[in-house]
């Protein structure tokens, strides 16, 4: 038997392996019987049975050994024999070892310098004084000095400004600006422009584009069709909105993770209900649109918005800890399937955000109507046939909906006894009763109200779910399976219901025999103009009940008049009631707990593991949430004081954007694997100046930019250059590349063709020649995005903008706290050949053209409004010879064409992109 | 990765001076861009990342690679691998263990293929009469008949195939390829990715994405289009004004540079305008098919309707690489491979437009001494099922399908593996997608172990945590 073992399954599953696969050994009977992951390889008492056999028997598609290929039957043969006689082995085979023993220890990691109490250090006193204008200065002074070296003077005001602008609002300052600053000699100008800047709009617009990369931002799901994510830039426009106005950051991050669960924040202007549009973020990954491994699937999207959470939020990489405990963090498999637990435990809705005031006013009226509704009609109801052979799910006789759980309002508070439906003109004016014996309805207060009930999650166990309903309008049923939302043929079809009953009530039923064991939820959907209203929800053998329902009778009577005013007032108070506006959102279903998934895989499935946040963080016996996913105490546990890492993670991300290097150089991963901190001290000062400054970010961008450090030079002495040559201790600041979305709004701003308007859909993407394939937009969208400013511009998964790709742009899948800076000739041509970038030169030019001013006026306007500086006499000079001796070879216009020449030069100046 | 010894030793060769004299003089300013972006990197704290040329460690049998991709899966039982006994089953229902695994449902009857096979070469590799062509260099490929994928859907399978993993937003092979060998002729790209003119494969841009690597390392699509190649590379006013133009900004530039000397950032960026300067030039030369002679024309079909647009894409595969283009990868429009329906005749189709063209590009490399040197790959990211889907379509199939390789040290000839006899599962030496990603890396001197890439605080590799075998048996 040996050599077969020794061929075959030594390689995997001995002490020769390699990597130790499944847990497995086979070198020992002892090996054989204690046995892997999945259990015992040989079972003594029933060797027939043994997992070993069923393995090599290629008869459990999901364990099929060797992986390779098939034993001959010989060796099948054999191999079963032996195992059947009892699986017998010389007495000299090695003992298993403990090697899948973990030597995983929480208590031990926990030592990480980012898992430490946050104790607010005092800033170190320093000489001269003078220089240091803040504490954050005093730390870094204390820094150069220690290590011999001095700060680079201070950056002359034209440098200031122009870095300051870039840096808040990314767009360059105007030369009025600039002038304004320079003439403005009284102490506090500094001051008074950054105040400026943080009170801008444009702030919000800057900020918010670091913000998305984080949360991997796109506006559609790419893949092969790359359909669109509806209502995706609510998500963006909210960013925008909270940096504008401040919103603490403990605020944002609780609305991220569970803002479906708290007293709706509603944005007063656009009455957008903000606090359930953040957690759209958890929906930005990449879908798919017809996973042919549902479970998979599941798998690998909750892995994703583990990452990403992790990442964002916390500078973990939790997604290691999915297959196995986490190499080098605290993290172990029983924190991610605890964090998997939860979400699983919550579900997709596509939510109406807008939440106007009058609202609950206008239910209540609906309510009135429906009540006098009542009082007026007379009905009767036949007696109903029990339905023989199907096992009754819902019926909806109750008083109210049970474990259901409802978003929006078109379900009213509860069943109806009947489905009434009002309908006609004048004399004709009537109501119908539909014959239900309670039900679920969501016109039972009218036509426009929007919502969604959904069931409690379960186990699919027969082949058909039945439904009697009448389903009319803009309305669905769909059966989420293993929280698969994107439901799409060919593979998914049936799990949707959308139809037309005519106003009926009817038997409707939905095949399902192929996801006999998944679980999942039932979810009716009314979008507002439409109506569904549900009888009975059962599971069945058979595609139709066994005994059709007796028909049941019903009729209903009221004076016409009186109809009729019922239902104009019905439609007056809709009338009133604004139309949905939906965006993407969360919200909480059946609370259950995820078990480990051995190696990653939910066909080895291990111990179950409560829904709860990370035992570091929390320790081990948090509360178990009484019911939903748990969300809320989640962010609850992620914000408490002691837990440290969101602070230390955020503080560090706001240095990062305005130093250009993290004091941890690796922002997204403050764990074992990332870089340590430069000025562990200083961090921990902003972390704690964080909390007493009530989490605001702008007042973490003044301390920053308004300290002495922000505004030093970006050249520093030589010492400093050869003894700091990374500027790791920030002797000097450093010159930074714009980013691509500040490149294409600076061109923009510069040529004066920049449109200010915020918010709303996205402008569609330029489409190149190069870019027809599957999912392409329709149409394409102007060469210059309409002018406005890049973060509108759509983010379209399998279309990005090649221009913003060549500059650095992140490909959202993932958080990405830190882009690349690359330089490569990709970009050079793209600002020398790119249509947009010659377009902007020629706007550009046929501005300044239209002012009426000499050649050397105008070219000190193109220095003062590209490069925020004035010209030398000489640079005036070249660029005049320039324009002069430019031959375009356009006949018709040539000055244009010349002057164009020359303002796609200043485009190409490295001066241009590059902010000292 | 540029590392410390070689950098050290570019700048005792020249001297930073002698660097800043030599601007503008071809390599010599290259160097430079590599090298200064390189001190630049460091300063900020990033790692330094270029193209410049890597010696690899293992011995190199093939210095570059042209990559035909075939989206959609094509059937490897009409193609590649004749199955006697599913022809006399045609019709029959299959047994217990056939299964669709993309949907159990649509598993239908066995599904004959209409196609003959015949002997080729002297090895007497069998192929189907689809790939006349092909069959006369039958002694120079290696045909894997064994291999397996994991995934039934596109997107997963293109992408394990493609970056060694389903999930999105790993490097591509020819990424890692780039990264691991840099490219020796830097006024082209490292990484070409040669599109169709009617647009771009399903998945687009992720095909050649270097994900979570820097984007030095992503293809650059290049499309196969005799006017606009390649998006941006020609001025749009006239030669003369936009080399005055040119010339102007670099003075400007340079001028900038004297008063800003510490910033070694900005001046990388002077070199980059000269090589994309140059890359115009070079690469609208590499492109320009009109300059091969007719009877080159003719070898590939360039001038026959059905042939055109994929001999246009080999002959453009054979010019970049010919001129140091160290990865070149030929992908189809959407996925057209994908036969769902009417299996045969789009099959026929399929062959008629690519086999003439493949065939041709293998008797060109060879005319020229480049086949030796010069890895040929042809693979889709899956095969097809042997019963029918449908009335006369196939199926999506990862358990067994098949594709070969050429040039580059493989052994021409060899048929490896085998699937069972109805060519539904690889039963004999199946090779796994890790397996084969290992085994061509291998042949351009790369250890798929120790080429590595560290991200989310780990090193990364091609074949990710899967364990992998270098096929030797295909090897020569």
């Amino acid at each position: 038997m040996r050599p077969i073992l020794v061929e075959s399954c030594f390689p995997c599953h001995s002490g020769q392996a390699k990597t130790l696969q499944g847990g497995l050994r086979l070198d020992s009977r002892a090996g054989l019987l204690k046995g892997g992951f999945r259990g015992p390889a040989f079972t003594a008492a029933k060797p027939e049975g043994s997992r070993l056999l069923e393995a090599i028997g290629y008869v459990n598609k999901d364990l099929t050994m060797p992986p390779k290929g098939k034993l001959s039957e010989e060796k099948i043969a054999a191999l079963t024999a032996w195992v059947t006689e009892g699986a017998a082995w010389p007495k000299t085979g090695a003992k298993p070892s403990a090697a899948s023993a973990s030597t995983f220890s929480i208590k031990q990691r926990a030592a990480h310098w980012s898992f430490q109490p946050i104790v607010r250090p005092v800033a170190p006193q320093v000489q001269p004084r003078g220089w240091a204008a803040n504490a954050v200065d005093r730390f870094i002074l204390a820094g150069l000095q220690k290590a011999g070296l001095k700060p680079a003077p201070q950056a002359d005001r034209t440098t200031l400004i122009r870095r300051v602008t870039f840096d808040l609002i990314g767009l360059p300052p105007t030369p009025a600006e600039i002038d304004d600053f320079l003439a403005d000699r009284q102490p506090g100008a500094y001051r008074r422009l950054v105040d400026r800047l943080l009170a801008s709009p444009r702030y919000g617009e800057r900020w918010a584009r670091h913000w998305l990369d984080l949360v991997r931002y796109a506006e559609t799901d790419g893949h092969e069709f790359d359909f669109e994510k509806q209502g995706a830039f609510e998500y963006r426009d909210y960013v925008i909105r909270a940096l504008n106005a401040d919103l603490p950051f403990d605020q944002f991050v609780r609305e991220h993770v569970a803002g479906d669960l708290l007293k709706p924040r509603i944005d007063p202007t656009s009455g957008r209900n903000e606090s359930l549009t953040a957690t759209g973020f958890w929906y930005m990954g990449e879908g798919k649109h017809s996973p042919v491994d549902l479970k998979v699937d599941e798998g690998e999207r909750v892995d994703n918005q583990i990452d990403v959470f992790g990442k964002a939020f916390l500078g973990l990489t939790l997604g290691c800890a999915r297959c196995h405990d986490h190499k080098f963090d605290p993290i172990s498999t029983r924190d991610y399937y605890a964090l998997s637990g939860v979400l699983k435990s919550s579900r997709f809705q596509q939510a109406n955000i807008v939440s106007p005031p009058g609202m609950a006013e206008a239910v209540r009226s609906l309510q009135s109507v429906r009540t006098r509704m009542l009082a007026v009609s007379t009905w009767q109801l036949a007696g109903i046939a029990a339905i023989a052979g199907i096992e009754t799910f819902e019926e909806f006789d109750g008083t109210n909906f049970g474990d259901w759980m409802q978003t929006g309002s078109a379900f009213g508070a509860g069943p109806v006894a009947d489905v009434l439906r009002l309908s006609g003109r004048g004399s004709e004016a009537r109501i119908d009763a539909l014959g239900a014996s309670g039900a679920a309805d969501s016109g039972a207060l009218g036509e426009k109200l929007e919502g969604a009930l959904r069931s409690r999650t379960f186990r699919v166990s027969k082949p058909f779910i039945l439904y009697r309903m009448a389903i009319d309008g803009d309305t669905e049923v769909n059966l989420v399976l293993d929280g698969f939302q994107r439901i799409r043929d060919p593979l998914y079809g049936r799990l949707k219901i959308r139809a037309n009953s005519n106003g009926k009530l009817a038997w409707f039923s939905q095949d399902v025999s192929k996801f006999i064991g998944h679980r999942g939820y039932i979810e009716f959907v009314d979008y507002g103009p439409g109506k569904i209203a549900v009888d009975t929800v059962a599971f069945s053998d058979k595609s139709v009940p066994q005994e059709p329902a007796a028909p049941r009778t019903a009729s209903g009577a009221a004076e016409s008049g009186v109809v009729e005013a019922l239902l104009l007032e019905r439609q007056a108070i809709e009338n009133s009631i604004l139309a949905p506006v939906y965006a993407m959102a969360m919200t909480d279903g059946t609370g259950e707990d995820d078990v480990v998934h051995i190696r990653g895989s939910y066909k080895t499935p291990g111990a179950a593991v409560g829904r709860r946040f990370l035992e570091v963080c929390s320790g081990a016996n948090q509360q178990a949430p009484a019911r939903g996913s748990g969300r809320q105490e989640i962010a609850d546990r992620m914000l408490a004081p002691t837990n440290t890492l969101v602070r230390r993670v955020i503080v560090n991300r706001l240095w990062h954007h305005h130093f250009g290097r993290g004091l941890a150089a690796t922002p997204d991963d403050l764990g074992f694997m990332g870089l340590p901190p430069s000025h562990p001290k200083l961090l921990d000062w902003l972390a704690s100046e964080f909390l007493a400054q009530n989490w605001s970010i702008k007042q973490m961008h003044r301390m920053m930019v308004l300290s002495s450090t922000y505004q030093m030079s970006s050249t520093g002495d030589v010492v400093s250059e050869r003894t700091d040559p990374t500027n790791r201790l920030v002797h000097r600041m450093p010159v930074r590349r714009l980013e691509a979305e500040a490149i294409r709004d600076t061109l923009l701003a510069v040529s004066g063709r920049l449109d200010l308007k915020m918010y709303g859909p996205s402008v569609l993407p330029y489409l190149t020649s190069f870019m027809e394939g599957r999912g392409r937009p329709g149409s394409s969208g102007p060469l210059d995005g309409t002018g406005r400013r890049s973060i509108y511009m759509g983010v379209r998964r399998n279309f990005l903008n090649p221009m913003f790709l060549a500059f650095d742009f992140p490909v959202p899948f993932n958080s990405m706290g830190r882009r690349n800076v690359s330089n490569v000739p990709a970009q050079a041509l793209t600002m020398m050949n790119n249509p947009f970038v010659v377009e902007q030169a020629g706007v550009w030019a046929a501005r300044l053209l239209s002012i009426s001013e000499t050649d050397q006026e105008r070219i000190t306007r193109m220095y003062r409004t590209a490069l925020g500086r004035s010209p030398t006499p000489d640079e005036v000079s070249q660029a005049q010879d320039f324009v002069q001796s430019q031959e375009t070879g356009d006949t018709v216009q040539p000055q244009l064409r010349a002057w164009q020449d020359l303002a796609h030069v200043f485009f190409n100046l490295k001066e241009f992109i590059f902010v000292r | 990765m540029f590392d410390t010894a070689q950098r050290a030793e570019l700048l005792s060769l020249l001297g930073r001076r002698e660097l800043f004299s030599r601007l503008g003089s071809g390599a010599g300013a290259l160097a430079l861009a590599c090298l200064l972006h390189d001190e630049a990197g460091a300063q900020s704290g990033y790692v330094p990342y270029n193209l410049l040329p890597k010696k690899p460690r293992l011995p190199v049998k093939a210095k570059r690679v042209i990559y035909l991709f075939q989206n959609g899966g094509p059937s490897q039982v009409d193609l590649f691998d004749p199955k006697p006994e599913l022809t006399r089953q045609d019709g029959q229902k299959p047994g217990e263990g056939f299964v669709n695994d993309v949907d159990a449902k649509k598993t239908g009857k066995w599904l004959g293929s209409p196609f003959k096979f015949a002997r080729n070469g002297k090895c007497g590799m069998e192929l189907s009469e689809l790939l006349p062509e092909l069959g006369k260099h039958a002694d120079e490929i290696a045909l894997v008949r064994s291999m397996v994928s994991e995934h039934e859907n596109h997107e997963q399978a293109c992408c394990h195939m493609h970056t060694g993993m389903p999930e999105a937003g790993r490097p591509t092979f020819g990424s890692w390829v780039t990264y691991g060998l840099g490219t020796v002729n830097q006024n082209l790209p490292a990484f070409v990715a040669l599109l169709q003119p009617g647009g771009l494969p399903v998945d687009g841009a992720r095909n050649w994405s270097s994900g979570w690597m820097p984007p030095v390392y992503q293809g650059m699509p290049v499309r196969a289009s005799e006017t606009t190649p390649i998006l941006n590379l020609t001025p749009r006013i006239p030669a003369k004004a936009a080399s005055s133009r040119l010339e102007f900004l670099q003075g400007m530039n340079r001028r900038h540079l004297a008063s800003h000397s510490e910033n070694l950032e900005l001046e990388a960026r002077i070199a980059n305008f000269e090589l994309a300067a140059r890359m115009q030039v070079a690469a609208t030369d590499a492109l320009d098919v009109s300059k091969e002679p007719k009877t080159i024309h003719d070898l590939y079909g360039l001038n026959t309707a059905a042939t055109s647009v994929y001999a246009r894409q080999c002959i453009m595969a054979r010019r970049l690489v010919e001129r140091g283009v160290r990865f070149v990868q030929v992908m189809m429009v959407g996925q057209p491979w994908d036969t769902h329906t009417d299996n045969s005749n789009q099959l026929r189709t399929l062959c008629k437009s690519t086999d003439q063209p493949v065939a041709a590009l293998l008797t060109d490399l060879k005319q020229r001494g480049l086949l030796d040197d010069t890895l040929v790959i042809w693979t889709g990211e899956f095969g097809r099922t042997p019963f029918a889907e449908g009335k006369d379509g196939r199926d999506h199939h990862k358990r067994g399908f098949s594709l070969w390789a050429a040039g580059g040290g493989i052994n021409g000839g060899v048929s490896h593996g085998a699937t069972d006899e109805f060519g539904y599962a690889a039963v004999h030496d199946v090779v796994t997608v890790a397996d084969f990603h290992a085994t061509m890396l291998n042949q351009l001197g790369l250890d798929f172990r120790r080429l590595t890439f560290h991200f989310e605080s780990r090193d990364q590799r091609l074949t990710d945590v899967h364990e992998a075998n270098i096929v030797r048996q295909i090897l020569s």
